[in-house]
């Protein structure tokens, strides 16, 4: 409502009542000013002159356009831009790689099972020899163990 | 607006960098806690295996091939009892494992007859409370009934056998 004030849009009751408010309230009085000042500049400020023979290379320029070649057509897109332009569409361009990488990364393939380690001869004879003596170690009448017969 | 993209591009760019680095959840196959050097050898394909018996003198070698094969013929279920031993045992180190073998191979020695009772007393011992179990070791009546020998290898067995809890 301050800003439709400030810009003079406000219809003679609500202005009124709103200068109303404005009278016993700092802050809103205080927006208002500024909202004022910008309005008063605003007002001042004056569009620089336009060259005298602006149009005419306005509609020049704009027949230049119409007149390219297919090839340069093509070629425009790829001509070195400014690079206030090019360095924002880089960087959004190097996200959205970043980003499709990101999303669709190929599942990664879980490594292969790892090759089986060799094992020595003696090193299964020993643990044959420790579980032997494991199985011996059990009630004589139990399936698993307690057997006089190797393992 | 070109300064905001540039800002917006660089402050996005750290946390597409995080999140590209992050690993990605992968299914992992959980390794066998009971796996043996068995299991490992039975793994690896016949050539591999033969050539590591090859190393050893034939009659040797013909015996860890019968040996291998009633392991690997054993009931599942017996297997899989002996396999959980093992394991308690291969988990100790190894001067206790040296101690068990001992005990183990004195077991074997005992008169038929006593080793059953010596196998009960363990597995009684086992299911009782830290400071009972210690009680019933000291006791007059555990000491009357079971030579030092018998004694020594209940403690030993009773102490290092105890399946984890």
């Amino acid at each position: 409502m301050l800003v439709a004030y400030a810009a003079g849009e406000l219809d003679l009751e609500t202005a009124g009542a709103l200068e109303g408010h404005l009278a016993g309230c700092p802050a809103c009085r205080s927006l208002a000013a500024e909202q004022a000042a910008v309005w008063q500049a605003l007002d001042a400020w004056e569009a620089p002159a336009i060259s005298p023979d602006f149009n005419r290379r306005l509609y020049r320029r704009i027949q230049n356009e119409v007149r390219l070649s297919w090839w340069e057509r093509l070629t425009r897109a790829f001509r070195p831009m400014p690079l206030r332009q090019a360095l924002p569409l880089t960087a959004t361009a190097g996200l959205l790689l970043m980003a499709g990488l990101i999303l669709h990364r190929p599942n990664p393939v879980a490594p292969a099972r790892p090759r089986a380690e060799t094992v020595r001869a003696e090193q299964v004879e020993t643990t044959l020899d420790d579980l032997e003596l494991l199985r011996q170690f059990a009630p004589a009448g139990s399936a698993e163990g307690g057997r006089p017969d190797a393992m | 607006m070109p300064c905001k993209w540039v800002r917006s591009a660089l402050l996005s760019l750290p946390i597409a960098l995080m999140l590209a680095a992050a690993p990605p959840a992968m299914p992992q196959q959980r390794p066998d806690p009971l796996e043996n050097s068995i299991d490992r050898w039975n793994r690896m394909s016949p050539e591999e295996r033969e050539r590591e018996l090859a190393k050893l003198p034939p009659a040797r070698a013909r015996l860890i091939r019968q040996r291998l094969r009633r392991y690997n013929q054993m009931q599942p279920q017996e297997q899989q009892a002996l396999r959980q031993r093992y394991q308690t045992f291969s988990q100790l180190p190894a001067a206790k494992q040296e101690v068990v073998r001992q005990r183990l191979r004195e077991f074997r020695q005992l008169p038929t007859a006593r080793q059953p009772v010596v196998h009960h007393e363990v597995e009684q011992l086992r299911l009782l409370p830290e400071d009972q179990r210690e009680a019933r070791l000291n006791s007059e009546e555990f000491r009357g009934r079971y030579s030092p020998q018998e004694q020594q290898i209940i403690h030993d067995l009773t102490e290092y056998l105890e399946p984890p809890k």
